[in-house]
């Protein structure tokens, strides 16, 4: 039964979590991890976008587990698409509806076109076709991003979201060698928001921050045109913990400074949640080893290890050019040329 | 030359092999190395003499989800040509023994590639066995199964269940304690001596052969006879439709709003499952928001009561709880069903703190308080 | 002589029939304005891309509205134009030799998804090395993945062929995707007379695209595709099957209606026959070969040889009735492949396979031989014709075929 249109739907921010729509789009009987994360992300995705919305998934946990033939968990009209099609899928279906609906072949109305892809459909394999999609601002669509940091989908293996020295089953430890992955973390969304200028919205963010993550789902299909959101889902089967602890590692993950929380809208930067307060010196960064130690998949790890990983992350916050966002700096001599609002962190206005 | 080696080997009447099929049901993800080592250990001690055989995981099961019922079998014959009649397959159609790494197993199980809800002793043959490692008795466990189709024996190696992840092993002998027991249950296919001389030989550590002869000592035994068991669990089924009644284009219909998937319910992968005490909650909502699996229904009162066909049992409502011993996960072998508690709540409230303390061994605070009920 | 118009010009408006000298690729992009195409998705390659050339200008001088999608690669383009098309969109998308392999994966879900996508593959063979005439390997990639392939000759048939293709593919009995096979060069970009039929004409032919209740869209709530196991799969394939076989009979709907609203499209959907009347041996190909080997029967003929030419003009679904019915009237039948399945039995050509499988269940077969010519768009000239001919009348003579000696390079350098 479909919900009726609401050709000026619009998407208000939420408040708090008293706010948050309560009606469950996406519905139990998922065939998710006890602990999985990304289905609570898919969960909040959903219930932030209301039910005039497609959803388009491509291959991976939240396609094989939640939808699995002759049963599915979303109320809202849901499609596949491949594994490195996220953008492509986002865009065909935003561009069908648009020319329909000119054409008049469609009823006029706002429908939500939502893309989700896991970290080896949108990091490795999908890149460039999301990285094409964000540059067709005429099509209104979201791709989101959701990071279990492995292709967890098909036993764990590598991809190019995997943290340093993590344990996959293409990248175990052995003798000879102790760490197998050695390569650091691509940064998707700071990478995506520099390349993209005309792209509204971009963001990184954790369901463990429930009501900021519908927020920025809700700011993106919003500001319209192509938007990008990108989530850390902490995954108890490939990061080994316990799943009831899937909320503090994804907070533990913002907190150690390892995953920031951020948003660049119309090319504005705004530092969400405990980011924010990490940047503006009120929250001390937790050292990484409290992440890490909490995981099997760094029980190898030796102290070296650790101290190379935190040293990185301080790198990420003491050199980067904009902490967790823009890895590279400016010689000093060039300081003159940056363009820096020198308005400080807490003065600046968050969108409205 | 011919394909077909002429060897000593006594020609087989078809349909008359001799195979042994053993089936481990574990938790996805926590006992799949466990699971893994059993299997194999069956397979490598039936090499002692020159049996052979093999060991395979139910592919529909993989990627495994943790907590989420698996399984995997070993299959042992004497000769090669034997072994044939259980190749290529996902799963023996008939086990002569079914092991169950964890008793919670015991309320049936459900894989997240199957269709319907399968009583534990689903495959085994008549007069086979069902081995659960447990620190409850046959007795006790027998309540928990679906009523019996056919008898089978109930066997229990004491232990409570060994999770671990997927990367570091828990390496606390439960494996050896299953090959010991089996060894009792099997002891044509599985000489205990043959068991202990292969572990002795691949581990070159006698607390291991030692951990062997303790599960074959140790393991207790009850017949089960047909009709014994229980009736409560739910019959869920799922006949599958053929090409022309299913819809074209792989299409199936979205879940009507306020629905849920009828077809999976999940509960099978709880060991855990949340027991909440509504007089201590402070209707925060966190334990709803967070819960991945939309499991928690807000009352007419404001609270949030589990539904527990939905549950999975993983705990992050406990966890993000901020209200001190107001969510607390229970061993599910407590329950005999899937019943939820707001009603017993609201109608009697002395009896469910009653309940609650039954099942917490908590102290249901605020029971001198009247129950919350419609409107708060 | 009907009216010559310049190219897309004044065809838009025209309510008589027109002419036009055009490539095959800008004939298609003339059905495709015809069609009233909503999406479509492009990417370089040669030599399909004359198509996205000429709707490009088509779409930039007004003549057509259509969502024209620049994509970033082959997979990307039919991704594109498979999830529009589920939206209940009409799509166009194309490519060409390792582009359309590029594209596998897309074209492969596309055909099991039961969307009527029309491609045209503009044949090229395929790398390595790097080569860009005809070859219709590229093509034949996908003929067990539940497309539709139908096979031009002539610039007016890809444009007629395009509007079958809507035609079919989105008939509900049918709903599959739909290749357009376009030899490369000689169709893609030659460029000759072609009627250009009137708009309402082409209303009265082509129905408005509609999905029904596999529309994706939120007052149909509906799921595309979840994940299925061995419990399932063959019962999908079984559909997908039963699909394929319904639209041989709404191919032959669709011609009788083409060549009453038209009049052109010849006797037989499936097969084209010439001089085949009384003919003793013929030639059985697909594409452009049919012309020089037209040719070469005339001359043939002339020296008196009872020699004729059947071509296929649908190779999925393969019209085994209709083969089998024309072709066991000749004493041998030479194939000929623009093509090469690399170790297949008697090291033959696909369409020779095919052709000699639809035969194999009779109890008196003619003798079917297989020659592989004009690879990598080498051109089929009349020599070539000539030993083709000579090695097909020795066979027919015989009556059989010594063992080895099946399958003929022509034209090959030793």
């Amino acid at each position: 039964m479909a919900v009726a249109a609401t050709p000026n739907a619009t998407l208000p921010q939420i408040k708090g979590v008293k706010d948050v729509p309560y009606d469950e789009l996406f519905v139990s009987g998922h065939r998710t991890c006890q602990g999985c994360e990304s289905a609570l992300v898919m969960r909040h995705m959903i219930k932030a976008a209301g039910p005039r919305t497609i959803v388009l998934g491509s291959t991976g946990c939240m396609y094989v587990a939640n939808t699995t033939y002759y049963t599915t968990p979303w109320v809202v009209p849901w499609m596949h698409t491949q594994l490195g099609a996220a953008g492509s899928a986002a865009l065909g279906t935003s561009a069908g509806l648009k020319v329909l609906m000119r054409k008049g072949k469609l009823p006029n109305e706002k429908i939500n076109v939502i893309a989700f892809c896991g970290d080896g459909g949108g990091a490795d394999m999908g890149l460039g076709a999301i990285s094409a999609t964000l540059t067709h601002k005429e099509y209104n669509s979201l791709i989101l991003l959701y990071d279990n940091e492995s292709y967890a989908n098909t036993d764990i293996q590598l991809s190019s979201m995997t943290p340093y020295g993590a344990i996959t089953t293409f990248s175990p430890t052995g003798k000879a060698k102790r760490l197998m992955h050695t390569r650091w973390k691509k940064n998707v969304p700071g990478m995506l928001a520099a390349g993209h200028p005309e792209s509204r919205y971009i963001a990184a963010a954790c369901a463990g921050y429930a009501v900021d993550l519908m927020n920025k789902i809700r700011r993106a299909l919003e500001v319209g045109g192509p938007t990008f959101i990108h989530t850390i889902d902490p995954c108890p089967k490939g990061w080994d913990y316990h799943p009831q602890y899937s909320q503090e590692l994804g907070h533990l993950a913002v907190e150690t400074g390892i995953w920031p929380l951020y948003e660049v809208f119309d090319n504005k930067l705004n530092l969400t949640g405990p980011t924010r307060q990490i940047a503006e010196g009120r929250k001390k960064r937790k050292p990484v080893v409290e992440y890490l130690k909490r995981q099997g998949r760094f029980a190898h790890f030796t102290d070296e290890d650790v101290d190379h990983f935190q040293g990185e992350v301080d790198k990420m916050w003491e050199k980067w050019l904009i902490p967790g966002v823009i890895p590279f700096t400016i010689a000093e001599k060039d300081r003159a040329l940056l363009r820096v609002d020198t308005t400080p962190l807490h003065e600046v206005k968050k969108p409205a | 030359m011919a394909t077909t080696e002429k060897t000593a080997t006594v020609a087989v009447k078809p349909g008359e092999e001799r195979l042994v099929s053993i089936e481990v049901v574990y938790r996805g993800i926590f006992q799949k190395t466990l699971a893994q080592r059993i299997c194999r250990g069956v397979v490598l001690a039936s090499r002692r003499r020159n049996y052979t055989g093999t060991a395979f995981a139910r592919y529909g099961d993989s990627p495994e989800r943790n907590g989420v019922p698996a399984k995997q079998f070993a299959v042992v014959a004497p000769t090669d040509l034997e072994l044939e009649a259980g190749m290529a397959k996902y799963e023996p159609a008939v086990v002569d023994v079914s092991v169950a790494v964890d008793d919670t197993l015991v309320k049936g199980i459900e894989s997240w590639a199957w269709y319907g809800r399968q009583p534990i002793w689903k495959p085994v043959r008549d007069n086979g066995f069902v081995l659960v490692t447990s620190n409850s008795t046959p007795d006790e466990l027998v309540q928990q199964t679906d009523k019996a189709e056919r008898p089978y024996t109930l066997a229990v190696v004491p232990g409570g269940a060994s999770f671990a992840g997927l990367w570091v092993y828990k390496d606390d002998h439960t494996d050896y304690r299953v090959l010991g027991a089996l060894a009792r249950l099997l002891p044509d296919w599985l000489p205990i001596e043959d068991v202990k001389a292969s572990i002795r030989e691949s581990t070159k550590d006698e607390a291991r052969v030692v951990s062997v002869q303790f599960g074959y000592d140790n393991v207790r035994t009850r017949e089960v006879k047909k009709g014994e068991g229980t009736d409560a669990h739910e019959k869920l089924q799922f006949e599958k439709p053929g090409w022309t009644k299913m819809r074209e284009g792989i299409i199936v219909e979205a879940r009507k709003p306020g629905e849920r998937n009828p077809f999976y319910k999940k509960y099978t992968a709880r060991t855990l499952r949340p027991v909440v005490n509504f007089d201590t909650c402070i209707k925060c909502t966190m334990c709803w928001l967070d819960c991945p699996d939309e499991c928690f229904e807000v009352t007419p009162s404001g609270h949030y009561e589990v539904v527990y066909e939905a549950c999975i049992g993983c705990g992050i409502c406990a966890q993000v709880c901020p209200v001190k011993d107001c969510i607390v996960m229970v061993d599910e072998l407590k329950f005999t069903d899937n019943t939820d508690k707001f009603v017993l709540y609201d109608k009697q409230p002395d009896a469910y703190r009653q309940w609650f303390t039954e099942m917490t061994g908590l102290p249901a605070i605020g029971s001198d308080k009247p129950a919350a009920t419609g409107g708060d | 002589m009907a009216t010559i118009i310049e190219k897309g010009q004044d065809a838009v408006s025209s309510q008589i029939e027109v002419e036009a000298l055009v490539t095959g690729c800008e004939a298609i992009a003339e059905a495709i304005r015809l069609a009233d195409v909503d999406v479509m998705a492009a990417y370089p390659i040669r030599p399909y891309d004359g198509v996205m050339q000429a709707a490009a200008k088509l779409i930039a001088d007004g003549k057509m509205d259509v969502e024209y999608i620049v994509a970033d690669g082959e997979h990307s383009q039919f991704e594109i134009v498979k999830h529009a098309c589920a939206v209940g969109a009409r799509v166009f998308v194309g490519s060409s030799g390792v582009g359309w392999f590029y594209a596998m994966e897309a074209i492969a879900v596309t055909g099991g998804l039961r969307l009527p996508v029309v491609a045209i593959c503009g044949n090229r063979a395929l790398d390595d090395p790097g080569a860009f005439g005809t070859e219709h390997n590229d093509s034949l990639a996908v003929r067990d993945l539940g497309w539709l392939m139908p096979w031009a000759e002539t610039a007016q048939e890809s444009l007629d062929l395009a509007l079958m293709a809507w035609r079919v593919g989105e008939d509900k009995r049918v709903s599959l995707p739909v290749a357009i096979g376009l030899d490369g060069a000689f169709l893609t970009h030659s460029q000759t007379i072609v009627k250009i039929p009137t708009q309402d004409a082409v209303n009265k032919f082509l129905p408005k695209y509609d999905l029904g209740n596999r529309l994706l869209h939120p007052d149909n709530p509906i799921t595309i595709a979840p994940q299925v196991d061995q419990d399932w799969l063959m019962e999908i394939r079984r559909q997908n099957d039963a699909a394929m076989r319904r639209a041989q009979d709404v191919i032959r709907e669709a011609h009788a209606d083409f060549k009453r609203l038209f009049g052109r499209g010849g006797d037989n959907p499936f097969l084209d026959e010439y001089m085949t009347d009384d003919a003793e041996y013929v030639f059985f190909g697909q594409g452009t070969l049919a012309l020089p080997m037209k040719v070469a029967i005339r001359r043939l003929r002339a020296q008196g040889h009872k020699v004729g030419l059947v071509r296929l003009k649908w190779f999925r679904p393969f019209p085994t009735a209709d083969i089998v019915k024309s072709l066991l009237r000749f004493k041998a039948i030479g194939v000929i492949d623009r093509d090469y399945s690399f170790g297949s039995p008697n090291y033959g050509g696909v369409l020779y396979h095919e052709v000699r499988s639809a035969l194999y269940s009779q109890p008196k077969r003619p003798v079917v031989l297989s020659f592989i010519a004009g690879l990598g768009g080498r051109e089929i000239d009349q020599n070539m014709a000539t030993q083709i001919f000579e090695k097909t009348k020795q066979a027919a003579e015989k009556g059989s075929l010594d063992q080895g000696d099946t399958c003929t390079w022509i034209g090959v350098r030793e």
